[in-house]
């Protein structure tokens, strides 16, 4: 395999990198051909790319989805503005307004496409692929072609989803939740597929691939890391995404089945999710049967709510990392971090039932199920006070990466604190499906995972890519997106209180929904300012490929390994033996004139009172480390 | 001064008028003041630190890596906090939830979504449902589109059941008891001033109770996704002054018993003694 050639010409290659990053990205392997280097490339940084590449396109798929859904519940009925009448005939009526079953489509396609194609692919599989073996220290994944087939298994999933355009009846209209009886009868006989189907076969596919690129990641964590680097050596990034690999090995396979099985009712007309005498929409009855739909709810969760932690445990290490970096400070209670992650992760399995308080779930359970969830809020709050503990005493700058990591931490806090609304099931009785939900998940997913995914694309592109970011349109792309996300997000939790239901495509018609009727236009147009100012964040990708400033070796003045690769690493990522001799946070250790210690330079400090003290500093070696 | 409100968010739900619904609202407004004071105490913190050790080429950070007491600190407070919270919580879920604890109906009436309405059965002039399929699982196989209950026409106690579409009327003060179920799809029976809201599941029963101390007119709705029709699954329902309902109701009877034939009287002994059980 491909690691094995890289291995005894490691030196050679990132040498040829080092010159090459000059004339553009010609700097791979000439023994590979063409396909391998950039489409069956086995390199960890390009399929880190391509992750970022497939699910950047999917993110203005799923966010133009969002706009049209947004403009039906500002003015409903009213024609799309510009574009209504350009808009393919199943999704508009013929005066260009929003046709009433598209607005189903919509919803289910928006949320789908937004965490399956999206948050997902970008926290795990693009981070986890550029990240893992390069703050590791090592050369490539334990695993390079199971990577890749873990990034080829997204596009066709892609394909598929979106191929519903072509099949009758559109796209998907169950909810991202796909709850049966809705998602598993269709009004056709058996062997028909429908957007369902399809939906069920993408996601499937998706969960697939997490699942192997969860395998490899622990494999990498556990048996590549560089010499001298024990497990509490790692930066948080690492640990968020090796435990996010743990959960994803241990809940995607549940999905997998429930899917198989919901896939079988949908399409073979099995029952395991449908009671008998079912009348089925309108057109046919199912006869067999004796299923519950419930027990799907009970599946979907158990894997989608530690889903939700797949999504943001990355994100917390990564922003953790940001975060130690630019208050030039050791991460305040390391370990707690650690030991939090860890506990998320453990209670992020019992606590699926707080999705299904008002699902007819035995009452008793929902008390269990509540009281499980408020103690996840525990290890949560842990997460924002040893954040806030870093950036004591610290000496801020606010580079794009922090200000979107300061933004991850802020909004995670709002989205904390709702979840603890929910999360009392009494409480959540009146709030259950209505836009109070939707503004919880918009502070955890987008204030939080997005921002978290903004940051560290800020961070890391430099390495990434061998260019820095600019800064200025960064810094434009923050602070349009930082207000016009919370304009858009926070009247959510008004427009919840008032009784706004999720997912119906008309509120006008409710005279209890009268009073917050203005809210809903003025969400719909912060949302279209939140959706252009994303421009920036392309521009900015695209321009400074091209024209950005090439980047040092380590601009930001980090202690984590991949800074010790060169500034656009090759096939093998360093140019020399990386030893580990100290943890990810030493920075400005008294004694030491740099306010950094970079984990791979040699010298000798003690522990007083956590405080670090250098013993015996290398000055000579140096030179490599810094620019 | 209106503008105001956007800082209250007990300002916008919609007037609450079910005798447990204060006790919703008074605990949504208890998490809410703590939130916001812990939002207040976050953001100051940070805002705080953000502003007085931002960036001066002449200072350095401060190498300190954490300490074990503060952790515990930090970690223990919270618990305390949100199990307080929690075990408060439980008081009032219990109360509302439990099916142990739905007090002893005043009018019981069965409820059954579809695609896309709500239709209601009421167990007329006796005050007993005949066989239907709540009070007998093997009266499933009645359902239809037409026979949305499943009621066996052969029972002489459901002779005078009736049944209404998108609207139902309840006295005022008064332990409303529904038995919830669904044709086809999962719906969710919302009433956002009774502060009630069930999935109703086809195959299984919800138990739904209420009790309305203020009389007047409001609104039905679907919280669960269902189907394109999602959005227009409203319906109505009038909180009644006793009289007006009893009036309301003995017209429903009059209308049930005009439209049958009289019906013998009955002989047997009804199979089933509590007619909202088997
Ligand atoms: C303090 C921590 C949190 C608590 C206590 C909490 C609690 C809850 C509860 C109780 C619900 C169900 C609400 C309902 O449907 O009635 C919910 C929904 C949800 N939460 Fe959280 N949550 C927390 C953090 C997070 C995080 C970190 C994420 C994601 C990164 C997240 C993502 C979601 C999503 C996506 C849903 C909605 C699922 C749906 O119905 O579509 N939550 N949360
Ligand atoms: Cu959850
Ligand atoms: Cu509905």
């Amino acid at each position: 395999m491909s690691t094995a050639v890289t291995h005894s010409s490691e030196a050679e290659h990132a040498e040829h990198a080092e010159h090459a990053h000059d004339h553009g990205h010609d700097h791979a392997h000439h023994d590979l051909p063409w396909y391998r280097k950039y489409v069956f490339s086995t390199d960890h940084k390009v399929i880190a790319k391509q992750f970022m590449l497939a699910s950047l396109i999917f993110l203005f798929v799923g966010g133009a989805f969002a706009l049209f859904l947004r403009w039906q519940l500002a003015y409903p009925g009213q024609p799309v503005p510009v574009i209504g009448t350009l808009l393919p005939s199943q999704w508009v009526d013929n005066t260009g307004a929003i046709a009433q079953d598209f607005y189903y489509q919509l919803v289910t396609m928006h949320g789908s496409i937004m965490i399956f194609l999206v948050i997902i692919p970008l926290a795990v599989g693009m981070f986890g692929n550029f990240c893992i073996p390069l703050m590791l220290g090592t050369d490539d994944m334990a695993l390079p072609r199971l990577n890749m087939w873990s990034f080829w298994l997204v596009p066709p999933a892609g394909v598929i989803i979106m191929s519903a355009f072509y099949v009758d009846g559109g796209y998907a209209a169950a909810g991202w939740t796909s709850y049966p009886p809705l998602s598993g009868v269709i009004n056709s006989p058996t062997f028909t597929v429908s957007g369902q189907t399809l939906w069920l076969i993408a996601v499937f596919l998706i969960g697939f691939s997490s699942i192997m690129g969860a395998v490899n990641y622990v494999t990498t964590v556990l048996n590549k890391r560089a010499k001298g680097m024990k497990l509490f050596d790692m930066p948080l990034t690492i640990w968020g995404l090796f435990i996010t690999a743990i959960i994803i090995t241990l809940g995607t396979p549940v999905l997998a089945a429930a899917i198989a099985m919901l896939f079988m009712d949908n399409f073979f007309h099995t029952s395991f999710f449908l009671p008998d005498n079912l009348i089925a929409h309108t057109r046919h009855g199912i006869e067999a049967g004796a299923g519950q739909p419930v027990l799907w709810q009970h599946l979907f969760w158990f894997y989608s709510h530690p889903a939700v932690y797949i999504m943001i445990l990355p994100l917390m290490g990564i922003v953790s990392d940001v975060i130690a970096t630019f208050s030039r400070k050791p991460i305040y209670g390391y370990k707690a971090m650690v030991f939090a992650i860890a506990g998320i992760a453990f209670l992020g399995f019992i606590v699926w039932g707080h999705h299904m308080f008002q699902s007819g779930m035995n009452p008793l359970l929902g008390t269990t199920f509540m009281l499980s969830t408020i103690v996840i809020a525990v290890p949560s709050s842990i997460k924002v006070f040893n954040w806030l503990g870093t950036l004591w005493r610290g000496n801020i700058k606010f580079t794009t990466a922090m200000l979107n990591a300061l933004a991850f931490v802020s909004m995670f806090i709002i989205g904390g604190l709702s979840g603890v609304f929910m999360a009392s099931a009494p409480v959540d009785i009146y709030i259950h499906d209505t836009y109070f939900i939707v503004a919880h998940i918009h502070y955890v997913l987008f204030g939080g995972s997005l921002f978290g995914i903004f940051a560290g694309i800020y961070y890391w592109y430099p390495k990434m890519y061998g260019k820095m970011l600019n800064e200025s349109l960064g810094r434009k792309h923050f602070y349009w997106s930082f207000a016009a996300f919370n304009a858009t997000f926070f009247p959510m939790h008004i427009i919840g209180l008032g009784g706004h239901m999720r997912r119906i495509h008309d509120p006008s018609i409710y005279e209890f929904l009268k009073p917050i009727e203005g809210w809903n236009k003025f969400v719909t147009i912060a949302a279209i300012i939140l959706g252009f100012s994303q421009l920036f964040l392309v521009i900015n990708i695209l321009w400074s490929l091209k024209y950005g400033k090439k980047a040092p070796r380590n601009p930001w003045r980090a202690n984590t390994l991949e800074w010790a690769a060169p500034p656009h690493p090759g096939h093998g990522n360093f140019d020399r033996d990386i030893v580990v001799y100290r943890g990810p946070y030493e920075f400005s250790v008294e004694g030491r004139e740099l306010d950094y210690w970079p984990q791979w330079e040699p010298g000798k400090s003690i522990s007083v009172h956590h405080h670090t003290i250098v013993v015996d500093e290398k000055q000579e070696s140096n030179a490599f480390g810094t620019h | 001064m209106d503008f105001l409100k956007v800082f209250d968010m007990l300002a916008w739900f919609p007037e609450n008028i079910s005798t447990f619904g204060g006790d919703l609202d008074a605990l949504f407004a208890i998490i809410y003041y703590i939130s916001v004071g812990i939002f207040f105490l976050t953001f100051g913190i940070l805002g705080f630190f953000l502003v007085k050790y931002r960036y001066r080429p002449d200072r350095r950070g401060y190498n300190y890596h954490g300490n074990n007491i503060v952790e515990l600190t930090w970690t223990i407070l919270p618990t305390i906090l949100f199990a307080a919270i929690g075990l408060y919580s439980d008081e009032i879920w219990e109360r509302t939830k439990y099916s142990k604890r739905v007090p002893k109906a005043d009018l019981e009436i069965l409820v059954m979504g579809k695609t896309f309405g709500w239709m209601f059965l009421y167990p007329g002039a006796d005050g007993k449902f005949g066989r239907n399929a709540h009070n007998d699982r093997s009266a499933r196989s009645l359902i239809t589109l037409d026979n949305p209950f499943g009621i066996d026409s052969n029972d002489v106690y459901g002779k005078d059941d009736f049944f209404v579409e998108n609207q139902f009327k309840v006295p005022v003060n008064a332990n409303i008891v529904m038995r919830g179920s669904s044709v086809d799809v999962l719906h969710s029976f919302f009433l956002p001033n009774m502060r009630v809201k069930q999935d109703v599941v086809p195959g299984t029963w919800m138990n739904i109770w209420f009790n309305s101390f203020k009389p007047g007119h409001y609104e039905i709705a679907c919280a669960e996704l269902c189907g394109t029709g999602h959005g227009g699954m409203r319906g109505q329902y009038d909180v009644l002054s006793k009289t007006d309902f009893d009036k309301w109701s003995d017209s429903k009877n009059a209308e049930m018993l005009a439209a049958q034939t009289p019906a013998p009287m009955a002989s047997a002994e009804p199979a089933v003694a509590d007619s909202t059980k088997k």
